[in-house]
């Protein structure tokens, strides 16, 4: 039984998690750093803690401070959302030390799975495929660069904490090599505090799909189908959806009953993700296991969409004790969801990611449209933190009619004050590659360049631009969106 | 109100004027035509049956703080607008930027948002790394230094050849987009 809930995390995931214990009847408690007092998941929580300044590594990745915070309010468990402190096996032991239920995975799991190491050598002997690759023991540059060399380019040289795209450096030749390895190591200390690298041989064209699975503490394990997450920029994801338009139901069964040997090899609970290079179409493609992501996805809401379940209910029961709420037939894929992430970044300049107060928001809304947001108008976009706003989730009958949905929700969403990458997403999904549905991880790095230049506003955004009288601006506190009646902005000479 | 009011709108190096009618009208572009801004290839004045003739010539609704619904006689637009007149913030379908919007005759106050000219930090960011020295040729396109913001490096480089003349900063220094880094003579 859980009773109460802190949430170590910020922005929309935080929401989102505070959201589904209200639904539970959970009582919640958010914690903040400086920079987000007055934020939405701090206003939408029962009780809030501050927890330090703005930089995550004095605030949001100080275990103490998050583990005191919920001792002293009364939680009985932690949910660490994703990023942070979310595959930190280390926090998770701690909360348990603690007497606070940590919602995810044990602590074996999470340092099984958090070492790319060990985590190839368990998959190889549980008999799920991984990909050819080189493991330097000797982490010194010299060591690394031998490495790379015996496994041949292209490669990519990794963070061995890591995940999403921190810490991860492509390297084509020896040329960049010694650059690749110094950054490489430098972000990945900065992100995770462990500048640990891995090497590793690069598929080709392959795509990326990954399976959602879920297990509990009774023996129950179940997968919930997969998501394309192929479409990607330096490999961060863009795009994702499910179905995978790749798959045939023989592939997926397989990789499916890859991905739930994969979490029982190392006694998983709660939810995680199997990610997969997918080589080839149909049902001879291949499949290399590539990572466990040891949490709840950025992307859980493709899942729920086409699942038809609520990954966060399911992670509260699942953590409290109960047994899985579905078996493996109860799940079936209906329809196809695709999710964008909307990003304070300008696209016409590098895809630079952008600080700065939101003038104004306004969410799309339409039937079959979802967007988890962390924002709300007035809101300060800081430099400390990711620079996603929201998320938009389009979920239809087909995937063109999901396509043509999400287009309309983006074109509709209205956020001024700093430049974001919809004119982009907009172009990736009208491109002829996403919409065939032929999209491999590298196409938008080789052929997304056009995708990204400006396009002329139309004469009459410059006419309301003339016509529009200032009335209010918002409020620096971040929280509240500015005052406005209507009347008092309609342009002057109207009156 | 008394008269048509006259403004000058700038985006980047693009200056358009645009004038508000006596009776609330919103022109964009001369009298006539002679638009500066297209509208992704939909408009291309003269509109048959347009009331207006050959002229871009828009009905502007407030319909919601910030919103408008800007109408041409041929279709009509969503546009949300925020922000000062200097740094105005504009979209439609999709699409914003951030534009200067001055009387007509009044001299350019908006700064071109992203026109940072190399030597400047593009956004606040804490300096990793100093690759040059004073006293050092440069060529345009060298790495000046590395910052870190919002968790990626973000390198500077030289726009133009020339010596390092000065460093204003240090690593580890957090620094704010506006004064130079590095100035090359």
């Amino acid at each position: 039984m859980i009773r109460k809930v802190l949430v170590a995390n910020r922005g929309e995931i935080a929401l989102r998690i505070l959201r589904a214990c209200d639904e539970l009847g959970i009582e919640t408690i958010a914690v903040y750093s400086d920079a987000d007092a007055g934020s939405p998941h701090v206003l939408a929580a029962g009780h809030a803690v501050r927890i330090g300044a703005p930089p995550p590594a004095e605030s949001y990745l100080v275990s103490d401070r998050i583990i005191e915070a919920a001792r002293a309010a009364g939680a009985d468990a932690i949910h660490p959302g994703y990023g942070f402190l979310a595959e930190n096996a280390a926090f998770a032991s701690a909360c348990q030390d603690a007497g606070l239920i940590f919602i995810g995975p044990p602590p074996a799991a999470i340092a099984a799975m958090g070492s790319k190491i060990s985590a190839r050598q368990l998959m190889e002997r549980a008999g799920v495929p991984v990909v050819p690759g080189e493991t330097p023991a000797d982490q010194s540059d010299a060591s690394i660069e031998a490495a790379a060399r015996r496994a041949g380019f292209p490669l990519l040289i990794k963070a061995s904490a890591g995940g999403g795209g921190k810490g991860m450096r492509m390297v084509r030749g020896d040329a960049g090599l010694a650059a690749a390895i110094s950054g490489a190591r430098h972000e990945a200390k900065a992100a995770f505090g462990d500048d640990t690298l891995y090497v590793e041989r690069l598929v080709t064209g392959p795509r990326h799909v990954e399976i959602q699975v879920f297990a509990d503490a009774h023996g129950g394990a179940v997968h919930l189908f997969e998501r394309d997450c192929s479409t990607q920029r330096r490999h961060q994801k863009v795009i994702e959806e499910s179905p995978s338009p790749a798959l045939t139901p023989a592939l997926r069964a397989r990789m499916g009953d890859a991905a739930v040997a994969a979490a029982r090899a190392v006694g998983y609970r709660n939810a995680g993700t199997v990610e997969f290079l997918l080589e080839g179409a149909g049902d001879d493609a291949r499949f290399y296991f590539l990572e466990m992501n040891t949490r709840l996805q950025v992307e859980h809401p493709v899942t729920e969409a086409v699942a038809g379940v609520d990954l966060v209910h399911a992670q509260l029961r699942v953590a409290a004790g109960n047994e899985l709420p579905w078996t493996q037939t109860d799940l079936r894929q209906r329809g196809h969801a695709i999710e964008c992430r909307v990003y304070a970044e300008d696209p016409s300049t590098g895809f630079l990611p952008q600080a700065g107060r939101i003038l104004l928001y306004r969410q799309p809304e339409r039937p079959g449209i979802r967007v988890d947001a962390g924002v709300v108008e007035g809101s300060e976009v800081s430099v400390h933190y990711d620079p996603m706003i929201a998320k938009v989730i389009a979920h239809a009958e087909t995937r063109d009619a999901a396509i043509d949905r999400l287009r309309a929700a983006l074109a509709e969403f209205r956020i001024l004050g700093l430049p974001t990458n919809i004119p982009f997403l907009l172009a990736v999904l009208d491109s002829p590659a996403f919409r065939s549905g032929t999209v491999h991880t590298a196409y938008l790095d080789d052929e997304g360049a056009g995708l990204a230049s400006p396009q002329p506003l139309p004469a009459a955004a410059l006419a309301a631009a003339v016509a529009h009288v200032e009335t209010a601006r918002p409020n620096s506190a971040g929280g509240q969106p500015p005052r406005h009646d209507p009347w008092t902005t309609l342009p002057g000479w109207r009156g | 109100m008394a008269g048509p009011q006259r403004f000058v709108v700038r985006q980047g190096d693009s200056a358009t004027p645009v004038e508000v009618l006596a009776d609330g009208r919103v022109r964009v572009g001369e009298p006539g035509g002679g638009l500066t801004t297209r509208s992704r290839g939909q408009i291309q004045p003269p509109y048959a049956g347009c009331e207006t003739g050959p002229s871009d010539v828009f009905v502007v609704t407030a319909v919601a703080p910030g919103e408008y619904v800007v109408a041409s006689g041929v279709r009509t637009w969503r546009v949300a607008v925020a922000g000062p007149p200097e740094a105005r913030w504009v979209g439609s379908e999709g699409l914003t930027a951030c534009i200067d919007v001055q009387p007509e005759g009044q001299a350019r106050a908006g700064r071109a948002r992203g026109a940072h000219g190399g030597l400047t930090a593009p956004m606040p960011g804490t300096v990793i790394d100093v690759a040059v020295g004073v006293g050092q040729h440069v060529q345009a396109g060298d790495l000046l230094l590395t910052l870190e913001a919002m968790k990626m490096e973000l390198p500077i480089r030289a726009p133009r050849d020339g010596v390092v003349s000065a460093i204003r900063c240090a690593p580890g220094e957090l620094v704010q987009p506006g004064p130079p880094l590095v100035e090359i003579t």
